[in-house]
């Protein structure tokens, strides 16, 4: 997937592709970088890039994304028109349903085929003896189940694909 | 507490953002009640909801509320206040407003009215100080007249000279002339700028002192003409005249000269017959030469550092001694241990000068661990207001000696997560870690000298695009570290409480 960021006046391109464990991020046209999260929730995520560990506050607002990393500042803002015909950002992207920290599948509502309501639970994740509901960001129908109950999930990695209706 | 004194019980703070909140901290500690005043902006912010009583007493300008000081008196009589502490800033260091508080029966937390006109007006003081034999950086007596006066002293004194403005702060008026060819002109945009500034185009010429550095002595005076100081804070590193960190004690003062500077400090406060706590402000010169600047007659910004080292409350004292009390400290008691510095964390864009840039913060995460202490007057969700001094917070560390001090603001200020609004938070970082900081090479040009082209480190802006694209990607729960600390407005709470904040995860 790729997403379009303006820095200081200057738009860069960030491809991910997600591979088994961990994501391919590549910038513009650089050398792709094997990118795994360690944790992610809405205001940080603990990266580790080619082996080594940062960990990014982040926040946002419209079309702008505010990150602090080792003290250092940075303000992102979304290129327009790609990110307003998605819908609202960070939900709807992808229309991945995934589990925000390493842990187990507990349960599983759905199957392949079933269509689903927005804000329906369609997974029950546990990591750190809490159970996480995960919830469907949109109305749609479910394309793919990649995990069975009992399977260990990594932060991140698609528990559920859907299509949306 | 004093036989015959009566402790202050209820308290109107005058001020609003972290100093207001500062000082209510302490009057929970003495059992001092609080009413906080707050203009209809700042009806959220954090001062307002942490007081026992909060009025609103205005619109935003700051003449049509914190400078109103009819209307303050007025909600003094109102909410019964024994008592009005101004912080800094406002009506401070307004002898008008200390006059009407007396009249009024209301005890002003500061000094009396007439030391405070007399510390106020610099030429005046400069007279006085004169007469005592205090050393002064050679210059006018008095305002200049014409440019002929201007001219002459300058070469009496010699150049470059000095340019400032009689009822000025804060570098306001301020100019500085090489040579004569510039002074004409340097004198008219001066008076210009301390027109428009301060209402008054006076302006007065002195030597300007290269290299130096700022130093201040701290000073508490009771009723009774007992008189200590609290040592030194140095404040040399500044941005358009104004300070950003400060640190005690000095690297620029042995003992002696430190115990000779107390002295004059204390000499000075005796001689105006100054009374609450105040800073007397000197330069120092290359050659350790030090010059009376001024009096700042009120509870400083920077007063945290004198308060981590020698660990005495400021504001506890400023209370006692308003209240009647005499002072307990002794000089001999007053001791520095250990070394602190303080970062001030403004609403501000440095790579655009500095510009004050105020807006809505998403989120706030304080940093934390032995030795951190933040007086701050900010919180998730809050937006600043335009109306006002862009200051936010302040982060003071202590450590047991300078190296461990300038290593922990820089951890620290690495864990101060500021989101939503520029703050020097970066540029700060890179000071602290400066090779000529770390020696204690720091003079008052510290960052014309070294930070003129200073841009913020690009290094990890692939790590910001790719957490920003993985963060898009990503359906993520409203959990974890990222938990603002502190939660006071309705709608805020609801986003951020902890309990709320765990999202769909229930214990198993």
């Amino acid at each position: 997937m790729e997403h379009r960021f303006i820095h200081s006046g200057e738009t860069y391109k960030v491809t991910i592709e997600p591979k088994e464990n961990s994501h391919e991020v590549t910038i513009d046209d650089k050398q792709p970088l094997q990118v795994e999260v360690v944790s992610a929730f809405t205001n940080s995520l603990s990266l580790l890039i080619n082996g080594k560990i940062k960990t990014v506050y982040l926040a946002e607002d419209k079309q702008k994304k505010y990150l602090s990393i080792d003290g250092n500042y940075f303000e992102l803002e979304l290129e327009k028109g790609r990110t307003a015909k998605r819908g609202r950002v960070g939900l709807k992207e992808g229309n991945v349903v995934c589990s925000p920290m390493p842990g187990s599948v507990v349960k599983i509502f759905v199957s392949e085929g079933n269509e689903v309501k927005e804000g329906q639970v369609l997974t029950i994740v546990e990591a750190m003896k809490m159970e996480n509901e995960l919830k469907s960001p949109i109305k749609g129908k479910v394309k793919k189940v990649n995990f069975s109950e009992g399977e260990q999930v990594d932060a991140l990695q698609p528990i559920v694909e859907l299509e949306a209706l | 507490m004093g036989e015959g004194t009566k402790m202050i019980k209820k308290v109107l703070i005058a001020n609003r953002g972290e100093i207001a909140v500062r000082v209510i901290r302490t009057c929970k500690e003495l059992d001092i009640k609080t009413v906080a005043v707050y203009s209809t902006i700042d009806k959220e912010s954090l001062h307002t909801q942490i007081a026992d009583e909060s009025v609103c007493i205005g619109n935003p300008p700051a003449v049509e509320s914190y400078l109103n000081m009819d209307l303050l008196i007025e909600t003094a009589k109102k909410t019964g206040v024994d008592a009005i502490h101004p912080g800094y800033g406002f009506l401070a260091e307004n002898s008008q407003f200390a006059k009407k508080c007396e009249s009024a029966g209301i005890i002003f937390v500061g000094p009396n009215s007439k030391a405070l006109a007399l510390v106020g007006d610099k030429v005046e003081c400069r007279k006085t100080m004169q007469k005592h034999n205090i050393p002064l950086i050679p210059g006018m007596q008095s305002i200049g007249g014409n440019i002929k006066e201007f001219k002459e002293m300058a070469k009496k004194v010699g150049y470059p000279v000095l340019i400032k403005a009689a009822l000025g702060g804060g570098g306001k008026g301020m100019r500085i002339v090489k040579n004569e060819k510039e002074l004409e002109r340097a004198v008219a945009a001066g008076r210009r700028e301390a027109k428009s500034a301060f209402g008054n185009e006076s302006v007065y010429l002195e030597k300007y002192i290269e290299k130096p550095r700022h130093i201040e002595f701290q000073v508490l005076a009771d009723n009774f003409g007992n008189v200590i100081h609290i040592f030194e804070r140095e404040c040399s590193i500044q941005r358009r005249y104004q300070k950003i960190i400060e640190e005690t004690p000095s690297t620029a003062l042995n003992d002696k000269l430190r115990k000779k500077m107390g002295e004059t400090a204390k000499k000075i406060i005796k001689t105006t017959g100054y009374t609450n706590a105040g800073t007397v402000e000197f330069l120092l010169d290359k050659n350790k030469n030090f010059y009376f600047l001024e009096v700042n007659a009120r509870i400083q910004v920077e007063h945290p550092i004198t308060e981590l080292v020698t660990g005495v409350d400021l504001v506890k004292q400023q209370f006692l001694i308003a209240s009647g009390e005499k002072l307990t400290l002794k000089q001999e008691d007053i001791f520095q241990r250990g070394h602190s510095i303080e970062a001030r964390i403004y609403a501000e864009d440095t790579e655009s000068d500095f510009l004050p840039c105020p807006g809505k913060i998403h989120l706030l995460k304080e940093p934390q661990g032995p030795g951190i202490r933040v007086d701050s007057g900010i919180y998730s969700g809050w937006e600043v207001p335009t109306h006002y001094d862009p200051i936010l917070s302040k982060l003071i560390v202590w450590g047991e000696n300078r190296e461990v001090a300038i290593k922990r603001i820089e951890q620290a200020l690495k864990n101060y997560i500021i989101l939503g609004i520029k703050t020097p938070i970066p540029f700060l970082i890179d000071i602290v870690r400066h090779p000529q900081f770390v020696k204690g090479e720091t003079y008052t040009n510290f960052i014309s000298q070294n930070m003129e082209d200073w841009k913020p480190n690009r290094e990890l802006l692939d790590t910001a695009l790719i957490a920003g694209a993985i963060h898009l990607q990503t359906r993520l729960p409203s959990v974890g570290q990222g938990m603002p600390q502190r939660v006071i407005s309705q709608e805020v709470a609801k986003s951020s409480s902890p309990w709320l904040e765990l999202g769909d995860w229930s214990n198993t």
